[in-house]
């Protein structure tokens, strides 16, 4: 009885945000000038733990039991019924404990980074209302109010990529964060728009059921299932919606904890839920498959290139995210929420670490990093296991994940398993690559004098140290990972081989390939930003003033054209109002024997 | 009880006008706030006597006026009027308040603003087309006026004549169609009554529909009738823009819905399908004209247009749900423009300019205008379309009830969505984000009469976005049987056509 009436407090966990964020707004410039803008993150702080405290009661509450559905109404008109159904599962309230715990890590660290930033409230507000985002999402089983939440987190990012908006990297960042993810949504809203009149709800559960004896016609279905997948396609940041992560790289560190870890597995996590029905057409699927693919091996390609330590890991969070579309197109959905997890965890850490390495040192170029593992040894530890949680090596977390995967495509597609090692070989020579040129090697003038972090930083980032080192015991505790005899010792065994590349890449730590045209093409991700502002960004302009052009010169040119011949017409025909009554006369007779002629040819 | 709306401001008009000239121009205001405060009261008051579950007219008053040529003093809400005679009233009251306290000519200028407020809630009320017709050109001339003499742009004089003319012709167009229906219909008068018009054949009234769409096709506007509109638009002060805007425009589709669909519904399923690809075009004009703007001002004005065409194609679809996302639209477009126009002309008396060019950096927060830049971006998204503000719902629920019946416009305008989303980025990028200028930045404070309408319209935009039900209540009962009517008469003439 008690356990009902805590799970039905669950609508609670997105509140608390969204009161953090409102609370924040007091704070603004120009309100309250007195106490400076701090208790805005305290008060989003508090807020944070309260939600984690909260949804980890009733993630215990949910251990072992059914799981429950829970409606508020939002609007019902007509025959729509647009109301906001909550599933309260273990896998749902997992979720918002992941996301609330991270956010909490998150905001503590942003303690000590965002330190002498005026802009705490509006960070803090937005942080609060991306962990609200978040939560509401996962917890909705709702495809409707998926789309809803997303286009609003698109809406954060924007604000939160432009945080520091004087700075043109950083508005152009921004704004391409905003405009590419609004394309996927919006493509996205023409699949919830087109799916409505043909099952009539919104519901993932009915709609589950509706595409298992749905018989549909399979252009239907496939246009669907692109439109669909559209969505968490720009979220995930995969190919050819990929560059925003990479730009958004420009926005504040704290936040990206978040992005790179959490907001692009939403994305993953919406795309699960929708499976069913993007399983109804097997081009959706293998779409599904050929995008992941492409940017699993091209951002772990493009990683390697990279010289921004910031960048060498967003292109991996592309390339990860690239092998969770493979896990969903060949239908793994277990596999793919699992790596999801460890993703998160392991990406969070990575970047936690990275930022404490870049608040000290300055800069955040590679080359001009080298031998900080004796001064930083906290940055160091949290990058080595942020390193080994990522890739598949035994026994952390994506170990487990890669293998679940791999081991689903053992038998039916056994090359999709060598394009998994390939990911993982490049992303583990990437990051190895990466530790060696920042921490290996003599020290250089940027990091001679660069001191660990405050604790703000470091106590969030050795908590999530500590709690990706006891992933797979969760894990196992969770019952996720296999059985012992079950485990494909082959498949183990060349996932662990693929991730020994991260010793060579420690090794050589090569700063530029040693091929320029190849080096070049990567690390300027393949042009894709040059293909778009030729193609898409020159062709909207251009149509766009051709429209302007045509409406202001013949349109409303038009407009003038008829406007002057009337004025100039008025101007010639008043002299004939001349007073001459002979004149008239004539008119009136050439009036008179006009109309004669016409009935005459009438009448006859 | 409706009259109220119509004879106070009249009234209020004539005594303002008359008040001696020792009276300053704050004072004036001061009296005129009173007034439409008054009015907006009774607006509240009339809100909650509605009973939103009745779908026909309601406060109905009828005196007959000149019964020889059927013209009746005939009023009535319903669903349709009431949202809009809300809107009207806050947004009259948002132009007296937000109006600057030293203007000149401040007698005609708030009379004008009075009796534009009396011949819009006439107009939303009247029941009988000759009233309506009446009000209609009554606006004409405070309006114009009200561009010509307080204008804001070298350009007022063009302007405003051009004003004149389309919406004069709009409303020659209105009445010859009116006149007709009065004439040919069996009743011979000019009372709104949809059975009217049944007897009349056919070709009688796609003739007549056609005159009906094109007269308010001028006044929404649609592609290629609107030229008019970014230049009145942008020669108007922020208050009457805001009018203009806000209330004005959605006269026209208003008429759309009232005297095209409401009159014609068996002719409305031939018109449909050209109309909805009229207002996918004029979405996507809109979209893209706005796109390449340099002056703020006109890029909204432009987006104005292009919301309209989402309003043309729910009107075209005309299912339950596309119909309440018709009526949703006029009320969330009215505010968000409001909103839009209101800030950017606190941007314009501050900075001193419009142009993307030149603006740059207002979010900083010592020496911008931070708050102002904040709630443009909330007023910027809420017109791109942004859930959880008010322009979404209106949206969603026209795109959703449009798609089964005119599949490919409405994939259209959710494109043009994304278009708008590009230029509101553009807007705010150059206006809010960026660098600020270290020589010019030394803008005189906003004061408390310039934000509380931005506060209010902000709160109204997050609010009613997050509680669409406050909105669609109202309305629901009404679009239900408009859309009834006109799917019934499409089975009719389907039966019909099939039995033959």
């Amino acid at each position: 009885m008690l356990t009902q009436s805590i799970m039905q407090t669950v609508w609670w966990i997105p509140l608390y945000g969204l009161i953090g964020g409102v609370a924040a707004l007091p704070w603004f410039p120009g309100v309250i000038h007195r106490t400076g803008p701090r208790p805005a993150g305290y008060i989003n702080l508090l807020m944070t733990t309260l939600a984690f405290v909260h949804s980890l009661v009733i993630f215990q509450a949910t251990w072992n039991q059914p799981s429950q559905q829970l409606s508020l109404t939002w609007l019902k008109v007509a025959n729509l019924d647009l109301s906001f159904p909550i599933e309260i599962s273990s896998v749902t309230l997992g979720a918002a404990v992941l996301i609330t715990g991270l956010n909490l890590l998150a905001q503590v660290y942003a303690l000590g980074y965002m330190e002498m930033d005026w802009g705490w409230a509006r960070f803090y507000g937005l942080m609060g209302i991306f962990e609200a985002g978040l939560c509401a999402l996962v917890l909705c089983n709702s495809l409707f109010f998926s789309y809803f939440i997303l286009e609003i987190l698109t809406l954060g990012t924007y604000l939160l990529v432009g945080f520091w908006f004087n700075q043109p990297l950083v508005v152009t960042g921004a704004r391409d964060a905003f405009l590419t993810k609004r394309v996927g949504d919006l493509l996205l809203m023409m699949g919830v728009v087109a799916l409505w009149p043909i099952t009539g709800t919104f519901n993932f559960a009915e709609l589950a059921q509706w595409a298992a004896t749905a018989n549909i016609d399979p252009t239907t279905a496939t246009l669907l299932g692109l439109a669909l997948m559209a969505g968490p396609l720009g979220k995930c940041a995969q190919f050819p919606l990929h560059l925003w992560l990479d730009e958004a790289m420009e926005g504040p560190i704290p936040s990206t904890i978040l992005r790179n870890s959490l907001v692009v597995a939403v994305g993953a996590w919406v795309l699960v839920e929708l499976y069913p029905i993007l399983s109804l057409s097997p081009v959706t699927l293998t779409t599904l498959v050929v995008i992941g693919g492409i940017t699993a091996v091209g951002g772990s390609l493009v990683a390697i290139a990279q010289i921004d330590i910031k960048r060498t890991l967003s292109y991996l969070v592309s390339a990860y995210m690239g092998l969770v579309f493979i896990a969903v197109g060949t239908g793994q959905l277990e596999a793919a929420l699992l790596l999801v997890l460890t993703h998160a965890v392991s990406m969070a850490l990575l970047v936690m670490s990275a930022g404490a390495i870049i608040w000290n040192s300055v800069t955040q170029d590679l080359s001009q990093y080298g031998g900080l593992w004796s001064r930083r040894p906290a940055s160091g530890l949290a990058f080595l296991v942020g390193i080994g949680g990522l890739i598949a090596l035994p026994p952390l977390g994506s170990f487990w994940a890669i293998l679940k995967l791999a081991d689903g495509l053992w038998e039916t597609q056994p090359w999709l398993v060598g394009l998994v090692l390939l990911v993982n070989g490049l992303a583990a020579f990437g990051l190895g690559r990466v530790f060696g040129l920042v921490f290996s090697g003599p020290l250089k003038p940027m990091t001679e004098r660069s001191p660990e972090v405050s604790w703000q930083m470091v106590l969030p980032m050795m908590l999530l140290l500590g709690f990706a080192l006891h992933l797979p015991l969760v894990l196992q505790y969770l019952s996720l990972l296999p059985a012992w005899e079950d485990i494909n010792i082959p498949l183990a065994v060349l996932l662990t081989v693929s991730s020994a590349m991260s010793y060579i890449g420690w090794r050589f730590r090569p700063i530029q390939l040693p091929w320029p045209t190849i080096q070049d093409v990567l690390a300027n991700d393949f042009y894709t930003a040059q293909a778009y502002r030729l193609s898409i960004v020159a062709g909207v302009s251009f149509i766009s003033r051709i429209t302007a052009f045509v409406d202001h010169y013949i349109v409303d040119g038009a407009v003038n054209l008829v406007s002057q011949i009337s004025v100039v017409g008025g101007e010639v025909l008043k002299y004939t109002t001349s007073g001459r009554i002979q004149l008239y006369m004539l008119t009136v007779l050439f009036g008179v024997v006009f109309m004669g002629a016409m009935m005459m040819m009438t009448t006859h | 009880m409706l009259s109220m709306l119509i004879g106070l401001p009249i009234l209020s008009a004539v005594i303002i006008g008359l008040l001696s000239d020792k009276i300053t121009a704050a004072q004036i205001r001061q009296i005129a706030l009173v007034i439409v405060s008054f009015l907006g009261l009774w607006t509240i008051w009339l809100f909650s006597q509605f009973n939103p579950a009745a779908s026909g007219m309601q406060f109905a008053e009828f005196i007959p006026w000149l019964p020889i040529v059927g013209l009746d003093y005939s009023l009535g809400v319903d669903g349709l009027s009431l949202p809009l005679l809300g809107l009207n009233a806050l947004l009259i009251w948002i132009a007296v308040y937000s109006t600057d306290y030293s203007g000149e000519r401040p007698r005609l200028y708030y009379s004008l603003i009075l009796l534009t407020s009396a011949g819009m809630a006439g107009a939303f009320i009247a029941q009988n087309l000759l009233l309506f017709f009446l009000f209609y050109e009554l606006l004409l001339i405070p309006l114009y006026l009200l561009i010509a003499i307080w204008g804001s742009s070298e350009k007022q004089g063009y302007a405003s004549m051009k004003f004149l003319i389309y919406t004069a012709v709009s409303g020659i167009l209105i009445f010859v169609a009116f006149l007709s229906i009065a004439l040919l219909s069996s009743s011979g008068s000019f009372a709104y009554n949809p059975q009217a018009t049944q007897g009349l054949s056919q070709t009688t009234q796609l003739i007549l529909l056609t005159v009906v769409l094109i007269g308010f096709g001028i006044k929404i506007p649609l592609i290629p009738l609107h030229t008019w509109l970014p230049d009145a638009y942008v020669a108007a002060s922020p208050p009457i823009a805001i009018l203009l805007g806000g209330v004005l425009a959605k006269l026209g589709t208003y008429g759309l819905v009232r005297f095209g669909l409401g009159l014609f519904p068996e002719t409305w399923t031939i018109v449909a399908p050209g109309l909805a690809i009229i207002g996918a075009i004029t979405a996507i004009y809109g979209a893209l004209a706005a796109i390449a703007q340099k002056d703020i001002k006109r890029m909204v004005a432009y987006s104005s247009i292009g919301h309209m065409g989402y309003i043309l194609l729910g009107a075209a679809a005309a299912t339950p749900l596309s119909l309440l996302g018709v009526v949703l639209q006029m009320v969330s477009h009215g505010i968000i423009l409001a909103f839009l126009f209101h800030l950017i002309g606190v941007i314009e008396a501050k900075v001193g300019t419009r142009d993307l060019d030149v603006l740059n950096g207002l979010m900083n927060p010592i020496r911008g205008l931070p708050l102002m830049s904040s709630l443009l971006v909330i007023g910027g998204m809420a017109s791109a379309g942004i859930p959880g503000l008010v322009g979404f719902v209106s949206e969603f629920l026209i795109l959703q009830g449009s798609f089964a019946a005119f599949p490919i416009p409405t994939l259209v305008c959710i494109t043009c969505s994304g278009l708008t989303a590009v230029y509101f980025v553009t807007l705010l990028n150059r206006t809010c984000f960026g660098k600020l200028d270290n020589a010019t930045a030394y803008y005189p404070k906003v004061q408390w009469p310039e934000r509380t309408p931005a506060l209010i319209l902000a709160a109204l935009t997050l609010f009613l976005g997050i509680q669409p039900t406050w909105l669609t209540r109202w309305t629901e009962p009404t679009t239900d049987v408009m859309a009834t009517t006109i799917s019934d008469v499409h089975k009719a003439t389907h039966i019909s056509t099939s039995s033959r």
